[in-house]
């Protein structure tokens, strides 16, 4: 039980995906202008994380070595468009926002490379679960870069206003807006487990 | 060689066994993706047929799901110039106060992709007006920049646009010299105010405006006489 909530929970900070192993930086830097997006992005990657970490877990032992890669891009995939049509059929308006960033999840490196890593090592449950906890983490990221740079782009998070929009700094909203953000946050993450580990 | 056949063969197995299953995933959710595409064209429909001052519907609320059925929602290819493309069907509504109402759309290349927006022109007597227009693609714009076109007052600043606007060609004020003016007095002289809030972004409102004037042509070619 209690390793099961190791693995549950070792994405959240200590291995945290974005912050701390510094994974799929394409989705976390281009569409976390609102808090919504990022969460939205983020549990769109849990649910083909945890559903491909499962079946990878499945066909462990099917899947012959040399080809091995194909056949994870091929479950990924293939997770990834049954994800893309669920959204368009019942969250259109979210599909429309995140556009072409739903088919880049086949090629988040997060996915890759959990099933490489941990899935393709070991048992279903603790694959499933792994999955689970770090697309748990990497929404929690994408919720967080998100609400700051909402916040201080727009004024608002979660579209609710905070302030008024005279302390807007646009230049959240940009590219650069996204780097300084995550930089001063993996800073702060990097700081956290240094004071955890002192301890 | 039975290496190689052996393992193409397993391959090509993963590789069936995963169209099948989203094979019957799409015919599963085939129905509600065509139901959310026809919902969303009928929601950018209706919305332009709204009169942009009081809010109120142009013509019989009833009216709008009947014409929609009987002409099609399909998008049709009406016509294709280097500027953009019209899509049909043109939607004719007769509206309240004996006019009528065209609904069609529009496209023009934006920053990353087309930009595509739906319009209501009004016919006063051999020319049009602009009633309405709501922009319906824009996800591959700028986030932050071209993509703040979503927002309902910038689009607010698009219409309404008297036929004297419409005839001179629709311009973005960037592209006009930036005059003074309030968007109301510009839009009269068939210029669009955007600059002062889409800050940086001009090539999206440049490619809205396109759009509204290959629409504009198309209709006063097609429906222009009498």
């Amino acid at each position: 039980m209690a390793s099961s909530l190791k693995e549950f929970t070792k994405g959240f900070i200590k291995e945290n995906p974005t912050y701390v192993q510094v994974l799929g930086m394409c989705p976390t830097l281009a569409v976390t202008t609102t808090a919504m997006n990022g969460l939205g992005m983020g549990l769109a990657t849990t649910a083909v994380l945890s559903m491909s970490n499962v079946v990878i877990s499945i066909l462990r032992k099917a899947v012959p070595e040399k080809i091995r890669i194909p056949i994870f891009i091929v479950v990924i995939a293939t997770f990834v468009t049954i994800v893309d049509l669920l959204m368009h059929g019942f969250t259109y308006d979210l599909w429309k926002t995140l556009g072409l960033f739903i088919p880049l999840i086949v090629v988040n490196c997060i996915i890759m490379g959990r099933a490489e890593s941990f899935a393709s090592k070991n048992g279903v449950w603790r694959s499933f679960l792994d999955g689970l906890g770090m697309g748990l983490g990497f929404t929690g990221s994408l919720v967080l870069l998100g609400s700051v740079r909402e916040l201080l782009g727009s004024g608002t998070i979660f579209g609710i206003e905070v302030w008024g929009k005279s302390f807007n700094m646009f230049l959240m909203i940009l590219p650069p807006g996204a780097y300084i953000t995550l930089g001063l946050l993996a800073g702060l993450f990097s700081f956290i487990g240094l004071k955890l580990k002192k301890k | 060689m039975k290496d190689i056949l052996k393992t193409g063969v397993t391959l090509m197995l993963f590789t069936l066994a995963a169209g099948l299953v989203l094979g019957l995933v799409y015919a599963g959710v085939k129905g509600r993706i065509e139901k959310a595409d026809r919902e969303a064209k009928l929601r950018a429909i209706e919305y332009v047929l709204k009169d942009p001052l009081t809010g109120d519907y142009l013509v019989e609320e009833s009216e709008i799901e009947k014409v929609v059925k009987e002409t099609g929602i399909e998008s049709i290819v009406l016509e294709e110039t280097s500027k953009g493309i019209i899509y049909g069907p043109v939607y004719e509504f007769k509206t309240k106060n004996g006019k009528i109402a065209f609904v069609l759309s529009g496209a023009s290349p934006g920053f990353g992709g087309n930009v595509v927006t739906v319009a209501c022109f009004l016919k006063e007597d051999d020319d049009f007006s602009l009633n309405s227009i709501r922009v319906i693609e824009y996800s591959q714009e700028t986030p932050g920049l071209g993509a703040k076109i979503a927002e309902e007052d910038i689009q607010k600043r698009f219409f309404p646009v008297p036929p004297t606007g419409l005839k001179k060609g629709l311009k973005v004020d960037k592209d006009a010299g930036s005059p003074s003016g309030s968007p109301e007095e510009l839009r009269k002289r068939g210029i669009i105010k955007t600059s002062d809030v889409m800050t940086g972004a001009t090539i999206t409102p440049r490619a809205v405006v396109t759009s509204i004037n290959l629409m504009y042509e198309y209709l006063k070619k097609k429906f222009g006489e009498g």
